[in-house]
């Protein structure tokens, strides 16, 4: 074999190397090119909008639903497509391990960190935007429906813009904590057993114990805080809406830190 | 540039690597051989920084991997399992590697064009065959046009012609000063395809030599002579050592094929065969791993 004294690469023309916006690029990137994504999402509106729908049509003044709160009438359909989104979480994460993704991905960042970040980021912002435009879309739908009866509601009366976002909000944290169970747990069946039995069942049979403590801290479970946030009316024996953004927040803030610890240490 | 210092990995009571130290160097292509299970996969896990050492440390141009600020242009690299989603395009897989260090879209599609996959880029990788599969891992390595290039058994499930393309492939890189890093557990592949070898067996270094080197000091390459004058051509050939397999047959060694056929032929000495024995190289890789080959099978 010939060794001719070439140069070890040729010089890239611009500047290729890690960046933060770079490496966000390269995450949206990866979020919209599978399909899982698309059917998750659109599984996530057709429940709220349908559910939405459904609940505004059918609904009349004197079928025993007027004490419910209207955001929470319309919106009902969240807690399903919550669930939605909460697996497209955990596949942003604990996908790429059952694929074997992850070697490539943190060959291509070797630091690991930044790529958990990223993805946490264009999570949130997707399902935050995502979120807020179906609820407000299912709001306005239930609200031609409901015109005439007891339930009437409008987007400016007291309350009801900020429980619709409040409700994008509860279900943008879930899906958060779920994205960080999939990283933690590394396995999709996993992270989505955890999230359906920790998050959303463990807090309601806790609850029906016969202790005022624990009734007290439910309120602040991640479930629970998403429920007050999004009703426009105070939920009797719930968080105030503040106090319950800040709970969520502290939640999924610990679900990322636990698999930020975790990575650094771990064998990918 | 690659550097491996004392690499040592365990997983509780049981080592995979033991203590294992080589440099690989630029413009030449070294094998990394071994039998199955010998920590192979893991020495290069740890040298991408996928896998932490217990011990010891390495670098990639004097620095540990995850310490350059664009890895993908050090270091390209297929690892053993396929490290892709199989629901995503070639093209989209390689896209989003690309993003993260702002390379453009048009040096994906001309990885794509070097590995035969242009054609294929916008499937989705579940359809893709084994040899398709390593293509695409091998266009991943190169997306940074990297300075060292590191494959995990890459001619693995490939036909005879992906074999090929990957040999010359290999020398290609090296000839432009690449530092490549190519591991088998075939001491044939290698012995085409590799100028520099480092052996290891169970975890520990067993030879870091040439590929010369290894074929002399295990006797010297062979040539099989079949004549039926191979009483003459013995004392024709005074330079050479001779093992006689059957009245017609000899092993020579310490001679090329093309001196035997010459001197036969000046002296009108009819050869039915004429063969140099690949066998010596694949015989001394099996003398130095012998007693490291994890799964050994009983005879019969």
């Amino acid at each position: 074999m010939t060794t001719t004294a070439a140069p070890a690469t040729t010089a890239p023309t611009t500047t290729y190397g890690l960046t933060t916006t770079r490496i966000l690029r390269s995450e949206w990137h990866k979020l919209w090119t599978v399909r899982s994504t698309w059917i998750t999402v659109l599984t996530a509106v057709a429940f709220v909008l349908g559910v939405g729908i459904l609940m505004g049509s059918t609904y009349t003044s004197d079928g025993g639903d007027s004490d419910v709160d209207t955001v929470v009438l319309t919106l009902y359909g969240s807690q399903l497509g919550g669930i939605a989104l909460a697996v497209l979480g955990i596949l942003v994460t604990a996908g790429e391990y059952a694929t074997g993704m992850a070697h490539a991905s943190f060959t291509a960042v070797p630091r690991r960190l930044p790529v958990l970040w990223a993805k946490a980021t264009v999570y949130t912002a997707v399902v935050f935007t995502l979120s807020l435009l179906t609820a407000l879309l299912t709001f306005l739908t239930a609200r031609f429906f409901l015109d005439g009866t007891d339930q009437a509601a409008s987007l400016t009366d007291d309350g009801v813009l900020a429980a619709v976002a409040g409700n994008a909000a509860g279900v943008t944290l879930l899906g958060v904590i779920a994205l960080g169970l999939g990283a933690a747990l590394r396995s999709v069946p996993g992270a989505i057993g955890a999230f359906v039995g920790g998050v959303l069942i463990v807090p309601e049979i806790l609850g029906m114990l016969p202790y005022d403590a624990l009734d007290t801290a439910i309120r602040y479970f991640p479930t629970q805080a998403a429920g007050a946030l999004g009703s426009a009316t105070p939920i009797p024996g719930a968080a105030s809406p503040g106090a319950a953004l800040l709970a969520l927040f502290l939640w999924a803030a610990a679900a990322l830190t636990v698999p930020a610890l975790l990575l650094k240490r771990r064998d990918v | 540039m690659i550097r491996a210092e004392n690499l040592t990995k365990r997983y509780g009571d049981t080592t995979v690597v033991q203590d294992l130290s080589f440099t690989v160097r630029p413009g030449t292509v070294t094998g990394f051989l071994g039998p199955n299970g010998a920590g192979k996969s893991t020495t290069l896990r740890m040298i991408l920084g996928l896998d932490a050492p217990t011990r010891g440390h390495a670098t990639v141009d004097g620095r540990p991997y995850a310490g350059h600020s664009a890895p993908l242009t050090k270091v390209g690299a297929l690892l053993e399992a396929r490290s892709l989603h199989p629901g995503r395009s070639a093209y989209h897989h390689l896209m989003a590697l690309a993003h993260t260090h702002g390379i453009p879209h048009t040096r994906v599609d001309r990885v794509l064009a070097l590995t035969g996959l242009t054609h294929v880029a916008r499937k989705r990788v579940k359809g893709f065959s084994l040899g398709m599969g390593q293509r695409l891992g091998i266009a991943a390595a190169l997306l940074g046009d990297p300075a060292t290039v590191v494959l995990d058994e890459p001619v693995n499930g490939l036909d005879p012609e992906g074999v090929l393309w990957i040999r010359t492939l290999l020398k290609s890189l090296a000839a432009e000063g690449r530092t490549v890093l190519v591991s088998s557990h075939l001491m044939s592949e290698m012995a085409l395809t590799a100028d520099h070898l480092i052996v290891i067996g169970k975890g520990r270094l067993l030879a870091d030599t040439t590929v010369d080197e290894l074929v002399r000091a295990s006797g010297g390459a062979s040539v099989k002579v079949v004549t039926p004058e191979a009483d003459r051509l013995r004392h024709l050939l005074p330079d050479a050592r001779f093992t006689t397999e059957a009245p017609d047959t000899l092993l020579v060694t310490g001679l090329e094929a093309s001196e035997i056929g010459r001197a036969a032929a000046a002296h009108a000495i009819p050869l039915h065969e004429l063969t140099p024995q690949a066998a010596s190289l694949e015989q001394a890789f099996m003398d130095l791993t012998r007693d490291s080959v994890e799964y050994q099978g009983a005879p019969a």
